[in-house]
């Protein structure tokens, strides 16, 4: 998967924002969104809220969790564990990419986050390489892997994948008579 | 601006009243389950013909309401957003089908022969004639180009053992949408034993594919 | 996205090949050194250091894998098949003490292909080179993870020339999603371009009209 894909789902998620404008209740297919008052705080899938952003006609509210010292915390508690720990969504990579972009003038001591948000992504990577190799060395055959975002699966995907299929092909050489193919003639 | 860009959902449960009853959102969010699944499957899954009927449905009936739309309307525009968005989904959902079916073309016509009567149909009635086609197509230019100069002996070729079948034994990442028990694990090495987890509703698992096929096309896991 | 308009075959790694594969048809004359069990008649011209009209039974040469596997015969003796040096007793000991030394690309390039396909002619060691297949995988499996994600915007050759076809495959992957991630959060991959195809097709239209 292309991770502007993952992307692409990540501006599903709902952001607050405070529009600037007012604006009937709109009844899109995925769901109703509005009304839209002035001054008052309203619930828009993300990709409404940047395109807003950009049109300047709103300002966006941070999520609870992008703030430096809630960051800070994760960031101990993920360097501390040796298990991945929950994330504050399943797309904390993405929408802060995302919001720091096109909205970075609406979130407070911006650039800290962004290194806050790498430095997490970073330990998290590592532990997701360090338990590729075991479940590759231990040949296991099932793995939990709960509070792994979609972009940390996708950025190892394609080559984990593929290492485990050639290791499947190399194992069933161990047992002769499985294969089928002996001497194909097509 | 008028209501008339205002989602008649009412208008599209009376039509299909004899499927369930599902509501707009929930169909969007059907496709996104489809196309996820799809995208990762190292199989073609049953053809989600009535999802993207319905979803077709639905766009069509917004971009005709959207043409009486005066331009420079603040909800059009974001309702054209919203149907560009579904659209991608709905592309890319159909295009990783014809991916597919361009890999596994014999295999995937074979399979749809072998069907039972009144078993579901694996292919929509375009991608089959697309299958067809390309699979025609395929031995014709493979003819045209090799194997008529080819001895007569050697001219036959069968499509179904060159052309590589999906991988079931392909690991896939999944999350748990339906809590399920006693999933059999088979061993990986000599060494180790079969063992059994549970699938724990939320969670999130890597194993083989072949393992939770069913799981995938009952709904009860997504894939990753 | 993913705007390939053509998907190559992957090689069949293991015993099976695939027959559209580049990979495997490239693995398949890969040269094995043989012993005829039985004469040739009037094959002589093939084995062009000798000027008999037959190749005589226990003739020893070097044949393409995929016509030592066409000839040989496990109840019809007709050809026996030596084991390629790497895949015998000295270099897996090699291997087992530690797989990540070996230059798989000069031994190669298809160590884990050839290898497999070794397997197809009954031989005692079998079990034990299927083994050694497997571990020297699994050995080296960290190295090419790692130098496949930390890799970015750098000459990879130096990386990869001690490689197996099989791991290069690997890494190549490994370094497309790395990629796209670095590009992704560079906000590099929201442009999109028009299809190859239909550049060229364009392009092969103006050079129709022009006389």
């Amino acid at each position: 998967m292309d991770p502007s894909e993952v992307e692409f789902l990540a501006e599903k998620e709902m952001v607050k924002i405070i529009p600037n404008f007012s604006l009937d209740k709109i009844y899109l297919i995925g769901g109703d969104l509005g009304p839209f008052n002035p001054g008052l705080p309203v619930d828009v899938p993300v990709w409404l809220a940047l395109n807003l952003k950009q049109r300047q006609k709103c300002r966006v509210i941070p999520p609870e969790w992008m703030d430096v010292e809630k960051l800070e915390e994760m960031r101990e508690l993920e360097r501390k564990e040796e298990a991945f720990t929950p994330v504050p969504s399943p797309y904390y990579m993405e929408l802060t990419k995302l919001l720091l972009n096109h909205a970075s003038d609406n979130i407070p001591k911006a650039d800290e986050i962004r290194t806050l948000v790498k430095d997490i992504w970073d330990t998290r990577i590592a532990k997701l390489r360090l338990s590729a190799d075991s479940f590759i060395s231990q040949q296991e055959a099932h793995a939990k892997l709960d509070n792994l975002t979609l972009m940390e699966i996708n950025t190892i995907r394609a080559f984990f994948l593929d290492s485990l299929n050639c290791m499947y092909k190399l194992r069933s050489n161990l047992q002769p008579g499985s294969a089928t193919g002996q001497f194909t003639d097509f | 601006m008028s209501d008339s860009l205002a989602n008649d959902s009412g208008d599209l449960d009376q039509d299909d009243s004899q499927e369930e009853l599902m509501t707009p959102a929930e169909l969007i969010s059907s496709l996104e389950e489809a196309w996820l699944n799809e995208k990762f499957s190292p199989e073609l899954l049953e053809s989600k013909s009535e999802v993207v009927e319905c979803v077709l449905e639905q766009l069509t009936h917004m971009e005709s309401n959207l043409q009486r739309v005066k331009k420079g309307d603040a909800k059009a525009s974001i309702h054209r957003m919203e149907v560009d968005r579904i659209r991608f989904v709905l592309s890319s959902y159909l295009r990783s089908r014809l991916q597919k079916i361009e890999k596994f073309f014999p295999h995937v016509l074979e399979r749809e022969k072998s069907r039972g009567e009144g078993a579901p149909s694996l292919l929509s009635p375009e991608e089959f004639a697309f299958a067809k086609e390309y699979h025609a197509n395929t031995e014709t230019y493979l003819k045209a180009v090799a194997l008529k100069r080819m001895p007569p002996n050697l001219q036959a070729l069968d499509l179904l053992k060159a052309v590589p079948e999906p991988c079931l034994d392909s690991f896939v990442f999944l999350r748990v949408k339906e809590k399920q028990e006693n999933i059999l694990i088979e061993p990986e090495t000599d060494d180790q034993r079969e063992y059994v987890v549970d699938l724990e509703e939320g969670s999130q698992h890597l194993m083989r594919y072949r393992t939770i096929a069913p799981l995938v096309s009952s709904g009860a896991v997504q894939l990753i | 996205m993913d705007s390939q308009s053509y998907f190559p075959v992957p090689p069949g790694v293991g015993m099976e090949e695939n027959f559209f594969s580049l990979d495997d048809i490239l693995l398949s004359q890969e040269r094995l050194p043989t012993r005829t069990e039985c004469a040739f008649p009037r094959l002589g011209f093939l084995e062009k250091s000798a000027d008999s009209q037959d190749i005589p039974e226990g003739t020893k040469m070097e044949l393409p894998l995929w016509l030592s596997k066409g000839l040989y015969e496990k109840k019809r003796r007709v050809l026996s098949v030596e084991l390629p040096k790497v895949y015998r007793e000295g270099w897996r000991t090699v291997f087992n003490a530690d797989p990540t030394v070996v230059d798989l690309h000069k031994m190669g390039p298809y160590y884990y292909g050839l290898g497999s396909q070794m397997l197809h002619f009954d031989n005692p060691e079998n079990p034990e080179i299927a083994q050694t297949l497997l571990q020297t995988f699994i050995g080296r499996f960290r190295r090419t993870m790692d130098s496949s994600q930390n890799a970015y915007n750098e000459d990879t050759s130096a990386l990869v020339e001690r490689l197996d076809c099989l791991e290069k495959e690997l890494f190549k992957s490994g370094q497309s999603g790395l990629n796209g991630f670095q590009s992704w959060e560079k906000g590099r991959t929201s442009q999109l371009t028009a299809s190859t195809l239909v550049l060229n097709y364009r392009k092969r239209k103006i050079a129709d009209v022009q006389p």
